[in-house]
């Protein structure tokens, strides 16, 4: 077996270098701005810190996803799909997006860094 | 193909197929979308070893192709092929490297690692198409998870193909009925 070590060398690397990420994307970041992103397009660009508790429901292709807003949190309470993977994920609260597979939707903090004062846009 | 080797692909193809829907039952700890104990790939590592590149992946497409049907979720055969095509690719490569017909097998679990790695990878790169470049930040866990079930996957390969030559005894390849 020629390449031995250098074969474990790179697995350890492959599993070292996933940790490290792991940690570096859970850091929350500094803003407070989310946005609701459906194949692509922007559906809703909200500033958590002004919203009010409420419920959108969003719909596609017969299935739908109700995004809950409680407590300047935002979260995925409901989903039409099989598996409800968005649902188990809880509030958003570091880098890694609220995704929805089946339905294309994935909710995320927002590098929009403006002091709009539009508290929410729908495109 | 000779008869008997196409029912020995076709045994091997719904042994991965049900423990594909078997796997598909058991209730998820991580909630994280991708995360899975791919143990199907026991039987494409074990494919790998024993056949030719084409013959694994007749036997891996059909697996993916036929459990989408059976769960009844057709959008994973979009997300398993771009996978699988990256794993195979990765593994029959690494095999040249690895294997050169020694007994017994030490080193394979390396080369299922590197194919699960690639699969997550596959994976991450079609979701990406088709939910948006946001999913990249899934990236990380994907690795660790991969490291994790692979060398779990590729360890249970092994001891298959370790346990299939001792069973004779005299250095024959019990599954492929030739001398080494």
């Amino acid at each position: 077996m020629k390449y031995g070590k250098r074969l474990y060398a790179f697995c350890g690397l492959i599993l070292l270098s996933g940790i490290a990420g792991s940690v570096m994307v859970m850091g929350k970041p500094k803003t407070d701005n989310v946005s609701i992103v459906r194949d692509g397009e922007v559906l809703y660009e909200l500033d958590l810190a002004k919203e009010e508790d409420r419920m959108i429901e969003i719909e596609y292709e017969g299935n739908r996803n109700i995004v809950e807003i409680k407590d300047h949190q935002i979260r995925v309470s409901d989903a039409g799909c099989p598996d409800k993977c968005c649902a188990k994920m809880g509030w958003l609260n570091s880098s890694v997006p609220i995704v929805c597979l089946p339905n294309h939707l994935v909710i995320r903090y927002s590098d929009r860094n403006d002091e709009s004062t539009i508290d929410a846009e729908a495109y | 193909m000779k008869a008997q080797k196409l029912t020995k692909l076709a045994l091997l193809t719904t042994l991965a197929l049900i423990i594909f829907i078997v796997e598909l039952r058991i209730p998820d700890l991580i909630p994280i979308p991708g995360v899975k104990l791919g143990l199907a790939n026991i039987v494409t590592v074990f494919a790998v070893y024993h056949y030719k590149a084409g013959e694994a992946a007749m036997i891996v497409f059909s697996r993916i192709l036929l459990g989408a049907f059976f769960s009844g979720n057709m959008m994973t055969i979009l997300y398993s092929a771009a996978g699988v095509s990256l794993c195979l690719a990765g593994m029959l490569f690494l095999k040249k490297i690895i294997s050169g017909g020694l007994r017994p097998v030490k080193h394979l679990w390396l080369c299922s690692v590197l194919g699960a790695v690639l699969h997550n990878t596959g994976q991450i790169i079609a979701a990406c198409f088709i939910a948006g470049t946001g999913v990249i930040a899934y990236f990380p866990f994907l690795f660790v998870s991969g490291c994790i079930a692979g060398s779990f996957t590729g360890l249970c390969a092994q001891y298959v193909i370790n346990r299939l030559e001792l069973e004779t005894g005299n250095n024959r390849d019990i599954w492929y009925e030739e001398k080494i």
